[in-house]
C-alpha cells in the first residue's frame, strides 16, 4: 500500500468541515465535488475506479465486479458490459457536476482473487479496468489491484486523495457477480 | 435465379467512448447491420453532410457536439429532417428524455442495452 495520500479522515480540528460519508456498494457509481464527502467501499474481487478531474475538482467512484459467462456461453470471456456500464455511468455523474473526461485521471484498487479454488474473477476484474482507461484515453496514475487480500478503500472526490488499506477477507461483503439490472436492462422508449 | 439478398440496414453509431463504440460494433455487425461510427457530434455532423444511413444511434454526453445538438442540428437539414434518430445513454432522467423528445429524437434507450431489443428498436423504427 504505498499509496498513503496525507489525508487527515478524521481531523477534528476547530472549525473542521463534518465529514459526510458515502458508501460505494457493488453496482454502484457516485459523484461529488462536495470537499466534506468522503467515500468509502470495501474490496475483495471486485474493482473500484476512483476518477478525479483536478481543474473542476469533481471526484468519483464505482464499485463493479465482471459477471461469469453463462454456462452454455461459447466464448470464456466475463461479461464486460456490466463494468463498462459502472465506468460510463461514472463518467457521465462527473460530466454532470462540471468534469470533463479529457481531465481525468484514474486510480483502480480491488480485483483480489480471495479463494484460490475459485476462477480469477479479481483478475478478470482488473484486466477490464485496465484496459478500459487505456482504450479511453483515461490516464492511470496509480493501481493497487490483484493480490490476495481484501482492501478498504477511502477517497475524497474533492480533493481526489485516496487512502487504501488491507483488510481481513473476513471484512468484505460477500461479493456475488450481478447482471446487468433486468428491470431496466435496454428499456426502449419509441417517441 | 436467386433472390438478391436485400441490403444490410446503415446504422451510424454516435459515441465519445472508444468501449462503447466497440461494443454497438459488434453487437450490430453479428446481426447484420452494416455499422459506421463517429466520435461526437460535430464529426457526425461532418460526415452525414455527404453520406447516408438508414438510421442514427446517439450518445448524449459527448464533446464538441452532443446529442441534444447533433438532433437539433439534423432536424434542420432537409436531407435528416425525418432520419430516425435513437437516443442510447446512460441518464435516466425525465427532464432529459423530455429535452431529447423536444429536439426531434426517434426513440430513447436506457444503457445498459440489450443488443436483441436494440435491433428490434432499429428495425421497427426504419419502417
Amino acid at each position: 500500500m504505498s499509496d498513503m495520500s496525507p489525508i487527515a479522515l478524521h481531523a477534528a480540528a476547530p472549525g473542521a468541515l463534518e465529514v459526510i460519508r458515502m458508501t460505494i456498494v457493488q453496482g454502484e457509481a457516485k459523484a461529488s465535488a462536495d470537499p466534506r464527502v468522503e467515500m468509502s467501499t470495501i474490496l475483495g474481487s471486485c474493482v473500484a475506479t476512483c476518477l478525479f478531474d483536478p481543474v473542476a475538482r469533481v471526484g468519483g467512484m464505482n464499485h463493479f465486479l465482471l459477471a461469469e459467462p453463462p454456462a452454455h456461453a461459447r466464448s470464456g470471456a466475463f461479461d464486460s458490459d456490466y463494468g463498462l456500464f459502472l465506468m460510463e455511468l461514472l463518467i457521465n455523474e462527473m460530466l454532470g457536476l462540471g468534469a470533463r473526461k479529457s481531465r481525468m485521471r484514474a486510480r483502480l484498487y480491488g480485483g483480489a482473487n480471495l479463494n484460490p479454488d475459485l476462477s480469477p474473477i479479481g483478475t478478470a476484474n482488473a484486466v477490464f479496468a485496465r484496459q478500459f482507461l487505456e482504450r479511453e484515453g483515461i490516464p492511470k496514475v496509480f493501481e493497487d489491484l490483484e493480490g490476495t487480500q481484501a482492501r478498504r478503500i477511502q477517497f475524497r472526490p474533492a480533493s481526489g486523495q485516496v487512502r487504501a488499506r488491507l483488510v481481513p477477507s473476513d471484512v468484505a461483503p460477500t461479493e456475488k457477480p450481478v447482471g446487468r439490472p433486468q428491470s431496466a436492462l435496454g428499456t426502449v422508449e419509441l417517441f | 435465379m436467386q433472390a438478391s439478398t436485400p441490403a444490410p440496414i446503415r446504422v451510424l453509431t454516435v459515441d465519445d467512448s472508444a468501449s462503447m463504440r466497440a461494443l454497438l460494433l459488434g453487437a450490430l455487425t453479428s446481426r447484420g447491420f452494416a455499422v459506421e461510427q463517429c466520435e461526437d457530434g460535430q464529426e457526425a455532423l461532418e460526415w452525414l453532410a455527404s453520406n447516408e444511413v438508414d438510421v442514427i444511434i446517439t450518445d448524449i454526453n459527448m464533446p464538441r457536439l452532443d446529442g441534444f445538438g447533433l438532433i437539433e442540428k439534423l432536424r434542420t437539414s432537409a436531407l435528416h429532417a425525418e432520419r430516425p434518430i435513437l437516443v442510447l445513454t446512460t441518464e435516466s432522467s425525465e427532464e432529459k428524455k423530455q429535452r431529447a423528445r423536444n429536439a426531434g429524437a426517434t426513440g430513447w434507450i436506457v444503457k445498459p442495452f440489450d443488443a436483441d431489443k436494440l435491433t428490434a428498436a432499429l428495425r421497427r423504427v426504419i419502417h
